[in-house]
């Protein structure tokens, strides 16, 4: 079963319905959704390898992984900053500079990966694995960041919208989780010795994968809803 | 309140907070004026009475307390100096200035007595009978007319407008014939009959004034330290209760952060002693609207501004 049919365009809906709600509310939202938007550039850079031409090459999948580690440190970023407002009340920055920094820290990472030899199966490898190091470890952080945040505004219209953020980010930790395991146990060239493991962490991904696609436009879907 | 008919109005209807007393006093010991000063004020009547240009009664009638010679100018300059005092100024003949002083010094027998109810000529047969020095006062609520006695013989008649002692009896018995018309019975005492000393001359009274003036710098003082103190106190009573409806109206919207939100912008926009102020209480609203928008959607924002305006108004017009 080929799951990136299913993944590719909830990811492209749940890119698109957290841009557009980057765009009409409050500032410290802005980190928070242009960080989940980065996650389809980050998952449609990989896909698009198998019909553009010229996009399979080890810089572009660099890049992706790269704007993937890019999108789980933004959108931490939001949620710290929402904590900090939810904890001082104290509210700065612009939504503009934002968006600047986000767009200066890709190009910036692409300059850095064109300026440096060609990435090799192994280096694109470490990359992978950093970023999903990244997306485990920030994702459980995340979790427990939203938990302080709900319970700060818990009887507030947009709490719920936390809860539901939770839940995205456990499916992301299922996801990013089971394909860490599997790269660092390098269960693919294993699966045979280890055929369940291998499957079992696979299944996870994919269907982490899907639900944290899901959740996300479903999340963000909510949030317009409460923030009407 | 002391009751005396007007004599020859010199002037009238001053306000003697708004002149130098001692300076004005000294004019008329200058110009030989005998006659007398009433003050009426708020908390009482005074008079000064002026022979020949020397000071020689004092007296400040204040409830049932009576204050005499320097005591009563110093309270009568306080008085005028506090405001709302009204003074007239009456030219007299020499003999009806000391009758009037004896009158004001000497002794009440009968208050208020109702003409009608009275034997009138019972009452001046005891009078010659006693051999009585004084005077009857007989009086409406607008007018009055004295009639002097001396060892029981009546020496005559003053009444408003008058400047001396008369002897034509028509005035003051039209006073008698008008309806509620009273009369009292006053006994001079012998207080026409002392030497009476300048008071101006064994006191300075341009201290006194400077006293008083001090005084009453003082009470104002007080006074608008205490009506400060009062709007402080009405003040932070209101801004308590703004903040609370502004506290109450948040969490019903927004939730317990709301309170916070609250609490912060008021202390920003209405710091302790800031008096509150539509405008910058418009202000704080934008604020927190701005602010609410991390938690709640614009409807919910919009309902709760629309329901803090609605509460300070409510509040701004109750106090």
């Amino acid at each position: 079963m080929d799951w990136s049919l299913l993944q590719l365009p909830l990811w492209i809906i749940a890119g698109g319905v957290s841009f557009y709600f980057s765009l009409g509310n409050a500032r410290v939202w802005t980190s928070i959704a242009v960080g989940f938007f980065l996650i389809l550039i980050g998952e449609i850079l990989p896909a698009a390898f198998s019909f553009l031409p010229g996009m399979d090459m080890p810089e572009v999948r660099a890049l992706a992984s790269i704007v993937g580690t890019i999108s789980i440190l933004v959108m931490s970023h939001g949620f710290q900053e929402y904590y900090v407002f939810s904890r001082t009340l104290e509210l700065e920055g612009n939504k503009a500079l934002v968006y600047i920094a986000t767009v200066a820290v890709i190009f910036s990472s692409a300059v850095f990966i064109l300026i440096n030899p060609s990435p090799t199966a192994e280096t694109l490898k470490v990359i992978k694995i950093v970023e999903n190091t990244n997306w485990v470890f920030l994702s459980l952080i995340n979790i427990d960041l939203i938990r302080k945040i709900y319970l700060n505004i818990k009887d507030s219209p947009i709490s719920k919208g936390f809860g539901a953020f939770m839940a995205v980010f456990f499916f992301i930790f299922l996801w990013r989780g089971s394909d860490l395991y599997i790269q660092v146990y390098d269960l693919v060239n294993l699966q045979d010795a280890y055929p369940f493991r291998y499957h079992l962490s696979e299944f996870c991904s994919n269907i982490g994968n899907v639900l944290a696609g899901l959740s996300v436009a479903g999340t963000f879907l909510y949030l317009a809803k409460l923030l009407r | 309140m002391i009751l005396l008919p007007r004599g020859n109005a010199v002037r009238e209807k001053v306000d003697p907070g708004k002149i130098n007393l001692p300076d004005a006093l000294g004019k008329l010991q200058k110009s030989q004026f005998t006659g007398y000063l009433r003050f009426d004020t708020v908390k009482g009547t005074g008079i000064v009475i002026f022979t020949a240009g020397k000071l020689i009664s004092a007296l400040f009638e204040e409830g049932n307390d009576q204050l005499i010679a320097y005591d009563a100018i110093a309270r009568i300059f306080e008085v005028s100096l506090q405001g709302q005092a009204n003074l007239d100024i009456y030219k007299l003949s020499g003999d009806l200035a000391i009758s009037i002083h004896a009158l004001l010094h000497g002794k009440v027998l009968y208050k208020g007595q109702e003409l009608k109810l009275i034997d009138i000529k019972a009452l001046l047969g005891k009078l010659k009978e006693d051999k009585m020095s004084g005077c009857l006062r007989i009086y409406t609520d607008d007018k009055i007319a004295l009639i002097f006695y001396r060892d029981g013989n009546p020496l005559g008649f003053f009444h408003d407008g008058s400047t001396d002692i008369e002897t034509r009896a028509d005035e003051s018995m039209s006073v008698a014939r008008l309806p509620g018309a009273k009369v009292d019975v006053l006994s001079s005492g012998g207080a026409d009959a002392i030497n009476l000393a300048d008071l101006m001359a064994s006191a300075d009274l341009s201290a006194l004034w400077r006293k008083a003036q001090e005084i009453v710098i003082k009470q104002r003082k007080s006074l608008s330290e205490a009506e400060s103190r009062d709007r402080q106190v009405l003040e932070n009573d209101r801004r308590v209760r703004v903040q609370l409806m502004l506290r109450a109206t948040a969490e019903a919207h927004i939730g317990k952060i709301g309170t916070s939100l609250v609490e912060k912008e008021y202390e920003k926009y209405f710091p302790e002693g800031k008096p509150l102020d539509e405008a910058v209480f418009n202000k704080l609203l934008d604020h927190l609207g701005n602010a609410a928008k991390m938690v709640a959607g614009g409807t919910t924002i919009k309902k709760m501004i629309d329901d803090m305006r609605k509460g300070f108004r409510n509040l701004l017009k109750e106090s």
